[in-house]
């Protein structure tokens, strides 16, 4: 199991006859990860979609920033969010680590960014990628889950749209 | 040789002019349709679940290492497994394969046999009755005269699953485990 979990692990004599048991697969290595990263940047740059965007943090391909626009007729309208991706070795296995660097007042978000959804934790699928995950987590926006909240506050003032959107305005900073 | 083919190649495809770009668009969808849902390339060594999507075996199979108690479909979240999935053989498109990226193996397609009336019966080893039986008499010396029994005249094996069936493989292990009891004995003593 420790050879697949490693992608450093380049095992040098795999040919002597006992493949088929517990063998480095060719998919797990950096180069696939990097690969699959590259062809979401291509399909993520040729979208149209003006709400979401996302791009590598500089020179590292598993560290990207993301940003999204608050869905339209919500609390959160007009208001832009940056969010930080965090790709293990073993993605699109694993789902990526995402926080909104952007404070964001919101019942499933707490107060370091951390974000609690579903499809990040154990209803991830390898078919998810930036966009999908940049997709859900506007819904989330304006569809909280406030029966598990992070932020207990915002999940009991979360039907009184006046005093949410004060709260929201507060916390909210650019950045 | 190969540059002035491939400058044939360049003026007819320049040739056709207007609908090039319609034609690409077109390839494009196509190929999009053979990509393997995890990795976004085109599939290798493709495999199709029974939910009918398409992944490359070496990166289905480690969708399922990942989570191995709770294997769904990445794309539909359907029940999936080794044995739920079909190999797509494309014609001589197994050959050239670097075996690395074999493994692990993909699993073999299942090829059901047609049906062809009954099969012969008669010898007791080509159905499956195959018995092994240890008796054990006046001990110690009816130990050896424990025997195999190929195919011996013998009251026909109960169908499986019914009581008489079950009953009998109850039986056939209590002795078995008296048996060894037994020589686990003798070689202690």
């Amino acid at each position: 199991m420790a050879q697949n979990v490693n992608p450093l692990y380049e095992p040098q004599n795999t040919n002597s006859g006992k493949e088929g048991e517990m063998v480095k697969l060719p998919q797990n290595d950096g180069h696939a990860v990097t690969k699959r990263l590259h062809k979401e940047l291509m399909s993520l740059m040729m979208s149209a979609d003006q709400s979401i965007s996302a791009f590598p943090d500089g020179e590292n391909l598993f560290s990207w920033v993301g940003t999204v626009w608050g869905p339209k007729d919500s609390v959160y309208e007009e208001l832009k969010f940056k969010l930080s991706f965090q790709f293990p070795n073993s993605y699109p296995y694993k789902a990526p680590v995402v926080k909104f660097v952007t404070p964001c007042f919101h019942p499933n978000v707490d107060t370091q960014g951390n974000i609690c959804l579903d499809i990040l934790k154990d209803n991830w699928s390898a078919l998810y990628d930036v966009r999908t995950i940049l997709l859900s987590i506007q819904a989330l926006l304006d569809e909280p889950n406030v029966d598990s909240p992070l932020n207990g506050l915002a999940a009991e003032t979360w039907t009184k749209k006046d005093e949410y959107r004060q709260h929201v305005m507060a916390m909210y900073k650019e950045v | 040789m190969a540059s002035s083919s491939s400058e044939v190649k360049e003026s007819t495809s320049r040739g056709d002019g207007g609908d090039r770009p319609n034609t690409k668009e077109d390839d494009r969808k196509e190929d999009n349709l053979l990509e393997c849902n995890i990795c976004l390339d085109t599939a290798k060594d493709a495999v199709v679940s029974l939910c009918g999507h398409l992944f490359c075996w070496p990166c289905l199979h480690q969708w399922l290492e990942t989570r191995p108690n709770r294997q769904v479909c990445p794309v539909c979240k359907a029940a999936i497994s080794r044995d739920k999935v079909v190999p797509l053989y494309g014609r001589g498109s197994t050959q050239q394969q670097d075996p690395r990226e074999k493994v692990p193996p993909r699993p073999a397609g299942q090829r059901t046999e047609p049906e062809s009336g009954n099969g012969f019966s008669g010898f007791g080893f080509g159905d499956g009755g195959f018995h092994m039986s240890f008796g054990i008499g006046a001990f110690p010396f009816g130990f050896f005269t424990s025997t195999f029994n190929f195919g011996e005249p013998r009251p026909n094996v109960p169908a499986q699953g019914t009581p008489q069936y079950m009953e009998e493989q109850f039986l056939s292990k209590v002795f078995l485990w008296l048996a060894l009891i037994f020589i686990a004995w003798l070689l202690l003593a």
